[in-house]
């Protein structure tokens, strides 16, 4: 599920670099609201945790194991805040030291799976967490990992990879046995924690936020609808790619491309240049995010 | 362990391994983007990215194959989807897939082959990325060998109890989510002595780096050189 450079069209993964850069401003500002420094070494051995997680195999078939993913896990335990910003490090660890997905492609991987994922994971255990527990994390679970699942084959189609409709089906299929496997694990697993030491487990505080509702409906949304469009029309999803302008072919046709200076008349140049302005922006947004986050925390 | 080479490397001397990280990452960004942007059949500029990433892998001493080899982990993924581009009659793309994303995977191991990752991480935080994000990657960085060895003597304890051939798989399962949670609890115990021990040695929020990050000229000229020469090649 981590997509590698150069599997996205460029409007796509600069899109999504955004996207994830702002979500992760915003999850480092609420982290920064309800932890003090020294849950900090708590964030980081839990997401050493959930590295180490996987060297534990599940049995779940004939020869077949699964093992945790631990985004819904997380965020039933440290909350959703502290729960995003681990899954997104260890993505960006993933992809630099491991060279597991790529590092343009970093924000598409950190929005499906840190983002989406963890959100998805999250948002049935918030609303139904304190009556029904182990349906909530069973649903979360399945729900982070089809979401996120589902958002990354959706990417793929619109950046115009074509792949031929059986194909998809069977890959949906797989998601989701593992979201399933991923479900039965998380709620067995947070089940013997709660054994262990009940205060382990958050309980889903029932004050309302109606941003983190609507976030998780909208991941929701997101990830059903290219769940269904996946499964149903992979045509129809290529020719909505081409009508929006994202088809990869057309390549990078974003509002720089009509600022370019008549020097850079080579279409290659104009789209490098796009490219690097690009992500000056992107830089610039991130730093001026930042700035403003540690400005009110200051304050 | 693959990491643990890779760490290797990024303690070697030589010229890239001295750079800035800030330099290295600003060229290595850039080097992505224009492969990005560069079509799938344009052989020269791809044979010129190629034969840069080369010689850059020279000048940092880093053993060529052994880089290469490395880089083919991300083979499987993009053979396979360059396999059904190239059935669907989309051979440029099917190309593309496949020789681009290799040449960014060999380009992320230049730069972690040549950067220890905490170099790194204070580079990034000095390129602006929030503080609580460098500190938890720092964190995780520091116990994931840690944590990991600790996950392999539970599950080699799991299996000496149980033999390879427990017929129960439910028994096994509950098994393993009891090997997960004590895995879980010592973690969360291990961080609260971290965190203690961290203050008793007056932690103030922050890693006082061992040799602090600076920005030379011969930086600046690297970044600059690197990013017009990308440039250059992909507009010819």
């Amino acid at each position: 599920m981590h997509i590698p450079d150069n599997f996205l069209s460029t409007p796509v993964w600069a899109a999504l670099d955004v996207v994830a850069v702002s979500a992760v401003g915003l999850m480092v500002k609420r982290a920064r609201r309800e932890l003090d420094d020294s849950r900090i070494p708590l964030l980081g051995v839990m997401g050493a945790f959930v590295f180490a997680a996987q060297m534990i195999n599940f049995p779940v078939g004939v020869g077949t194991s699964g093992h945790l993913v631990g985004g819904a896990l997380l965020a039933c335990t440290l909350g959703l805040a502290p729960a995003a910003l681990i899954m997104t490090v260890i993505i960006a660890i993933q992809a630099f030291v491991f060279q597991d997905g790529g590092v343009l492609a970093l924000g598409a991987n950190v929005f499906n799976m840190a983002i989406a994922g963890v959100l998805a994971g999250y948002w049935p255990y918030r609303i139904w967490g304190a009556g029904r527990r182990r349906p909530a994390i069973f649903a979360g679970a399945v729900l982070s990992v089809m979401v996120s699942a589902s958002l990354a084959l959706g990417e793929l189609l619109i950046s115009g990879i074509k792949m031929p409709r059986p194909l998809i089906l069977v890959s949906l299929a797989l998601f989701a046995i593992s979201a399933l496997i991923e479900g039965a694990i998380t709620v067995s697993v947070i089940q013997a924690i709660d054994k262990l030491n009940p205060s382990f487990v958050r309980r889903p505080d029932r004050a309302n936020a109606p941003v983190l509702v609507t976030l998780g409906a909208v991941a929701l949304i997101l990830g059903m609808v290219g769940f269904l469009l996946a499964s149903t029309t992979p045509d129809g999803i290529e020719r909505l790619g081409l009508k929006l302008g994202l088809h990869s072919t057309v390549s990078f046709h974003a509002p720089l491309a009509d600022y370019t200076v008549p020097l850079l008349d080579s279409a290659w140049l104009r789209r490098a240049t796009g490219g690097l302005a690009g992500l000056v922006l992107i830089y610039a947004i991130c730093a001026a995010a930042g700035r403003l986050i540690g400005r009110q925390r200051s304050a | 362990m693959h990491h643990v080479l890779v760490d290797q490397w990024s303690q070697g001397a030589s010229p890239m391994h001295a750079r800035d990280p800030r330099a290295k990452v600003v060229a290595l960004v850039a080097f992505l983007v224009v492969l990005a942007t560069t079509a799938p059949d344009a052989f020269a500029t791809l044979a010129i990215d190629a034969a840069l990433l080369a010689a850059g892998i020279l000048i940092a001493r880093l053993p060529l194959s052994g880089v290469l080899l490395r880089a083919m982990g991300v083979l499987p993924f993009s053979l396979t989807f360059g396999l059904m581009s190239w059935m669907a009659g989309d051979r440029v793309r099917a190309l593309g897939l496949v020789e681009k994303s290799y040449l960014s995977t060999v380009a992320v191991l230049l730069l972690i082959g040549t950067t220890p990752l905490p170099r790194l991480l204070s580079g990034l935080a000095a390129l602006g990325t929030p503080r609580l994000l460098v500190l938890l990657a720092q964190f995780l960085y520091r116990y994931l060998f840690v944590i990991s060895e600790q996950a392999q003597h539970l599950r080699l304890a799991a299996l000496c109890r149980q033999g390879a051939g427990t017929k129960h798989r439910r028994s096994r399962f509950r098994a393993a989510a009891g090997a997960l949670s004590v895995l879980f609890a010592r973690s969360y115990y291990r961080a609260e002595g971290i965190h203690r021990a961290m203050l008793a040695r007056a932690f103030a929020g922050r890693f006082a780096p061992l040799k602090p990050l600076r920005f030379r000229a011969s930086d600046a000229v690297f970044a600059l050189a690197t990013i017009s020469f990308f440039i250059l090649v992909r507009v010819e």
